[in-house]
């Protein structure tokens, strides 16, 4: 890398290291109740405060943002794993239908196996998520062999994902009332609710699947100049797509088991830290997507708690006002490009 | 076991386990040349692509350095063989010094950060292509006939013993195919480089090449040195050139190689 190139990632990591650190002062800091910064340093490193205000901090305001940052990172990488798999700028775990599947299959759990408390436990949704990741990606692969055309996959994605909405649709019809309304907040995605022992759990989850990506880059930096090149550099093809695969399927399931599925973030995000980077070389994108995917959703869900306050918006209202935009940008760009 | 630094022996190649080529006996000694031609469709590519082990041969086998190539792994192949095939590179958002740096793969840590020898490497070798001021310049906006050298410094810096090459010059012009093949020429003389490669050109093949692999549909045509092939009579049954379009070749005065 060119001197030049090296002075702007060490930047575009501070820029991002530092919107992190401010988006989550302001999570904490702005809701319902205002708290000032001095009373939040004062209630992290002393117990000497307002009793309410520890508690809206250490057992909502705190949970949630960590929560954010790690999902929101969580959710970048996979749409990254995903987009450099499919060799597909527009790829992600949302319109893919990935979420739409993980979601049906936590439904389905949650409706017949565990019908009496929600979130009560978080491993048994994470892995039903899990469950549902593979079986719409496995339908995706197997789409992917007859059709080759980027915008053709999309569209196969999306009807995957109706389809699996469709199922939950029917799932909860036959619900309980309780159950219901639990299933109509998560299903439409949100980040409130959040416990420290979710953290826990999604905290291991996303740190042993990053820490194993990180160590795929050196093939992934290969696969992304192509096939040919990567078996010829003794990658192993098949053994790194079933990695990805596997990765971005627990990636995606962490998220929807937690906060049920979230559009754009996966598309949007690795596009802007690319452009922000201006390189797609899987050792920066990977750590930069993860946290470019953390400020992002630290960003939304400050608006999705605050634009209408006392109301909360459901995450993804908010992601898709500025996620959209971003696809349709990278579908005139690759438009541009092929024209010229 | 073969004297040959390169051989193959009853090699039979094809796709999804149909034969397509048949009986493939080939050697050829270190620093040689060997091109592989024939009409359209003949298979050079898929004996290129089954050499490289991009794709598994149906039966015989294939030895490198007096070793069965089954028996050498993926990572210790990438170290000794490099391939320059027809498909085309992705190279979004990368320098042409990245790209030429992929090369060097093999010999880079758990991460594939470069030491300072790769980077010295890179370097000449960019340097020996004459690719050396493209640097900083965006890969995909270079021209194709540029982004050959670029590919072909990339496949140098791998440090091969050997290397395969699918129609390298088809889509250049002549500076560059002259350009192309000088600096083949120059590794060979060199670094002792052992080159197998398809080729359009007959009259390239004629002068640059050692060995000659003819290749007509199903089986292997002739193979031997350059001389031995290059037939004016021979050249026209293998590319199925009658006599009316012989006589117009004569009278047009196109040399067939």
């Amino acid at each position: 890398m060119s001197k030049k190139k090296t002075i702007r990632c060490i930047v575009a990591f501070w820029i991002l290291i530092i919107g992190i650190f401010i988006f989550f002062l302001l999570n904490v800091a702005i809701g319902s109740v205002r708290i000032d910064i001095s009373q939040i340093v004062k209630s992290l490193f002393s117990n000497s405060t307002d009793p309410t205000v520890s508690t809206i901090i250490w057992n909502i305001r705190l949970p949630r943002s960590v929560a954010v940052i790690i999902l929101g990172g969580a959710l970048a990488l996979s749409g990254y794993l995903l987009q450099t798999f499919f060799r597909n700028p527009i790829a992600g775990p949302f319109v893919l239908g990935i979420s739409s599947g993980a979601k049906m299959c936590v439904a389905l759990t949650m409706v017949f196996l565990m019908s009496n408390s929600l979130k009560s436990n978080s491993l048994t949704l994470v892995v039903s998520a899990f469950v549902g990741s593979l079986i719409s990606l496995g339908f995706v692969l197997l789409l992917t062999k007859r059709i080759k055309s980027m915008s053709m996959l999309v569209v196969c994605g999306v009807m995957i994902g109706y389809i699996c909405s469709a199922i939950t649709e029917l799932v909860v019809t036959f619900a309980s009332d309780a159950d219901i309304v639990n299933l109509h907040n998560w299903s439409r995605g949100s980040f409130s609710g959040i416990t420290w022992s979710n953290v826990e759990i999604m905290t291991v989850m996303v740190f042993v699947s990053f820490i194993v990506v990180l160590f795929l880059s050196k093939p992934l930096d290969a696969y992304i100049i192509g096939d040919s090149h990567a078996s010829s550099m003794g990658v192993n093809i098949k053994a790194l797509r079933v990695g990805i695969v596997i990765l971005s399927s627990i990636l995606s399931a962490c998220i929807v088991a937690f906060a049920g599925p979230i559009s754009f973030v996966g598309i949007a995000v690795p596009h802007l830290i690319r452009k922000l980077f201006n390189t797609n070389r899987p050792i920066i994108m990977i750590p930069a997507s993860f946290l470019g995917g953390s400020v992002f959703c630290l960003f939304c869900d400050l608006l999705a708690r605050n634009i209408l306050s006392p109301t909360e918006l459901n995450i993804s209202t908010v992601t898709a006002v500025f996620g959209a935009p971003v696809v349709i940008i990278i579908l005139l760009d690759k438009k541009k490009k092929t024209m010229d | 076991m073969s004297v040959f630094y390169f051989s193959t022996k009853e090699l039979v190649v094809g796709y999804d386990n149909k034969p397509l080529i048949k009986n493939i006996d080939i050697g050829v000694n270190k620093g040689e040349i060997l091109s592989i031609i024939g009409p359209n469709g003949a298979g050079k590519s898929t004996v290129l692509k089954s050499i490289a082990k991009q794709l598994e041969s149906i039966s015989g086998c294939i030895y490198l350095d007096s070793k069965d190539m089954q028996n050498i792994s993926s990572s210790e192949l990438s170290k000794k063989m490099a391939v320059l095939f027809t498909d085309r590179i992705k190279g979004e958002m990368m320098s042409c010094e990245e790209v030429v740096a992929a090369g060097r793969y093999p010999y880079t840590g758990r991460f594939g950060i470069l030491s300072e020898n790769d980077k010295k490497i890179v370097e000449e070798t960019m340097k020996t292509v004459g690719i050396y001021d493209l640097k900083d310049s965006d890969y995909s906006k270079i021209s194709d006939g540029q982004k050959q050298r670029v590919l072909l410094a990339k496949v140098l810096c791998q440090e091969p013993q050997i290397i395969l090459l699918d129609e390298p010059t088809s889509f250049l012009d002549i500076r560059y195919k002259l350009e192309f093949f000088s600096v083949i020429e120059k590794m060979k003389k060199e670094k002792n480089l052992t080159v197998i490669m398809s080729l359009h050109e007959l009259e390239l093949a004629k002068s640059i090449s050692d060995k000659v692999l003819c290749l007509k549909g199903e089986y292997v045509d002739r193979f031997g040195t350059v001389s031995k092939i290059f037939d004016r009579d021979y050249i026209c049954e293998l590319f199925g050139i009658n006599d009316s379009l012989g006589s117009f070749a004569l009278d047009k005065n196109i040399g067939l190689f």
